[in-house]
């Protein structure tokens, strides 16, 4: 073959392949919103009480489990990857320890979900006695999602210029006071796209959720050893035991709804983490 | 003594940020420990063969093989990359070299928001759509391995795209040149220069894709049918180890019962492992 018609064919291949990729995606979007899109705005729907015996149910506790869980799971989160960064990225140097934290990371990140869900209750639901609650899903959420905090908390860090640490240590500060006065509240709009990235993930996740968290409320949770249901669990909950007669228009609407709730979370995370390096190109901060 | 305390600080918060580091071997120790003391019960009493080499699942009559569930897992696995994979590399090749820029924008885009629905909407679009569309054209339940591998094609294609493209993307664009310089066509740029330098990349994102079908639990659980039989037919229900794990998990009382299906996480945790360490010798390779 000519390799001038090998090239055309293969272009179009390609674009064959490009398109097949997108038009999946549109194509799951639209049945999900087509079939869930108006139950999913009904205020019924997202802020009424969930019902186990006539159709008509709501998912509040359900969204606010999932709110509340996510903010849980980051404040746990938060300060033990920062402090594990601060560590990678200031104090130790390149060698076999680190290699090996970073082993242990990849390891962390490949494990199934459902591993750290059934693991999150043999600890903390069963031996520690917490009971289905809030803190036993964020503990879980919190290790299931450490490889992915720590990785930007550090890029975070690692976007910090060399020489804003040399002048401040040059100037006799220790390296404590460096990184508290200099390297943090340089890197932190870094930091805090970081912490707000990962939500759409906690959100959306289910297999170590529903064995540490609980599968369903119809009430608040308020303290996080309370009981909860969030939003992905549930879905899967009310497919399985489909014990309302409407428990379809339940399930289709909570797919809408769950998947506003993590593009809306996944594209504000974006734009956050794209002004943030703007401004940073600019020389601001 | 005001220069001793401060570097007394200095070596405290050293050694609290290391402890915040060394969390992640805590947590990989702990979920060994658990994983592997809650699945004694079932090794011993039962017997290691008896669980890895039967097909017969049935904690009522104290049968407790998982090769049924092994099969599923491996089949719906293979099934799913052989979908995904070819797709993701693909339109890894397409964003990278053959799609002009705002085409490209919008695959990327596309990409990124495939690779954010949550697994059980990836489910619910499996049952409601694909299961029954299956059963209209096979005449049979929709269920099984053929549902669960398009369910996790689509959910390793933004995986293995993403890897894909950040190993195309580290080629030194130099190769590209040259390669253009010689006359060469973009196809057999692509063919010969391209997809063998990057060969090593783009077996480490098939390799990681491969970690998330193997781990990927609700979604299949929705549509894979969950009987206990061992299948090697596309459209007929089935397991694999994670579904089971998660069918199971709530109803099964403290006893061998449970303690199996921990067995069967520490089957996943020992595959994982195997796949991580897969990806370090790859990757050592091509730093040689």
């Amino acid at each position: 073959m000519h390799p001038k018609t090998a090239d055309r064919i293969a272009t179009v291949f390609f674009w064959t392949i490009g398109l097949i990729t997108l038009s999946i995606l549109l194509f799951i979007i639209l049945e999900i919103f087509g079939r869930g899109l108006l139950t999913a705005l009904k205020p019924s729907f997202f802020w009424g009480q969930p019902k186990t015996d006539a159709p008509g149910g709501g998912v509040r506790p359900m969204l606010f489990s999932s709110i509340y869980l996510a903010c849980l799971t980051i404040l746990i989160s938060l300060p033990i990857s920062l402090g594990a960064a601060i560590y990678m990225n200031e104090f130790a140097r390149r060698g076999r320890f680190t290699n090996f934290i970073r082993f242990c990371l990849d390891s962390l990140a490949t494990l199934p979900s459902i591993v750290f869900g059934i693991f999150g209750m043999t600890l903390f639901v069963i031996r520690l006695r917490w009971s289905y609650c809030l803190l036993a899903g964020a503990c879980t959420l919190a290790l299931l999602n450490l490889p992915i905090f720590l990785r930007s908390t550090e890029e975070a860090l690692r976007q910090v210029p060399q020489t804003y640490r040399e002048a401040s240590m040059s100037l006799g500060s220790t390296r404590w006071a460096t990184i508290r006065k200099v390297v943090l509240p340089t890197a932190m709009p870094g930091i805090i796209t970081g912490a707000i990235l990962p939500i759409g993930r906690i959100m959306g996740e289910s297999a170590a959720v529903i064995y540490t968290t609980g599968l369903f409320v119809n009430f608040l949770p308020r303290s996080p050893l309370d009981p909860a249901a969030p939003l992905a669990g549930y879905i899967w909950y009310a497919q399985t035991e489909a014990w309302v007669p409407d428990y379809r228009q339940i399930v289709n609407g909570g797919a809408a709804l769950l998947l506003i709730i993590v593009f809306l979370i996944n594209y504000l995370a974006r734009k956050l983490a794209k002004v943030y390096s703007e401004k940073k190109t600019l020389g601001g901060i | 003594m005001k220069n001793f305390f401060k570097s007394s600080g200095d070596s405290y918060i050293k050694a609290l940020t290391l402890i915040c580091a060394s969390l992640s071997f805590l947590a990989i120790a702990l979920i060994f420990y658990f994983i592997i003391s809650e699945s004694m019960e079932a090794l011993t009493k039962v017997g290691i063969t008896n669980i890895l080499f039967s097909t017969k699942w049935n904690p009522d009559r104290n049968q407790y093989g998982i090769l049924a569930f092994l099969c599923g897992t491996v089949m719906t696995t293979l099934g799913g990359l052989i979908i995904g994979a070819p797709l993701g590399i693909g339109t890894a090749i397409f964003l990278d070299q053959v799609a002009p820029r705002r085409m490209g924008e919008i695959v990327r885009r596309g990409v990124e928001l495939l690779a954010g629905i949550p697994s059980v909407v990836i489910g619910w679009f499996g049952l409601t759509i694909l299961v029954p569309a299956i059963a209209r054209v096979t005449n049979s339940s929709g269920y099984g391995i053929l549902a669960a591998s398009v369910v996790l094609g689509v959910m390793v294609l933004p995986t293995i795209t993403t890897l894909s493209v950040e190993s195309l993307r580290s080629l030194p664009p130099e190769l590209k040149e040259a390669s253009a310089s010689m006359g060469a066509t973009r196809w057999q740029t692509i063919r010969r220069i391209l997809i063998p330098a990057a060969r090593e990349g783009l077996l480490v994102a098939t390799i990681l894709g491969m970690g998330r079908a193997i781990g990927e639990t609700m979604a299949v659980q929705m549509v894979v049918g969950n009987a206990n039989q061992l299948t090697f037919s596309l459209t007929q229900n089935t397991s694999t180890l994670t579904s089971r794990i998660v069918t199971d998990m709530g109803e099964a009382p403290p006893g061998i019962f449970r303690s199996s299906l921990f067995v069967m996480a520490l089957v996943l945790l020992i595959f994982a492992m195997l796949l991580i360490i897969t990806i370090r010798l790859v990757s050592r390779k091509k730093g040689d």
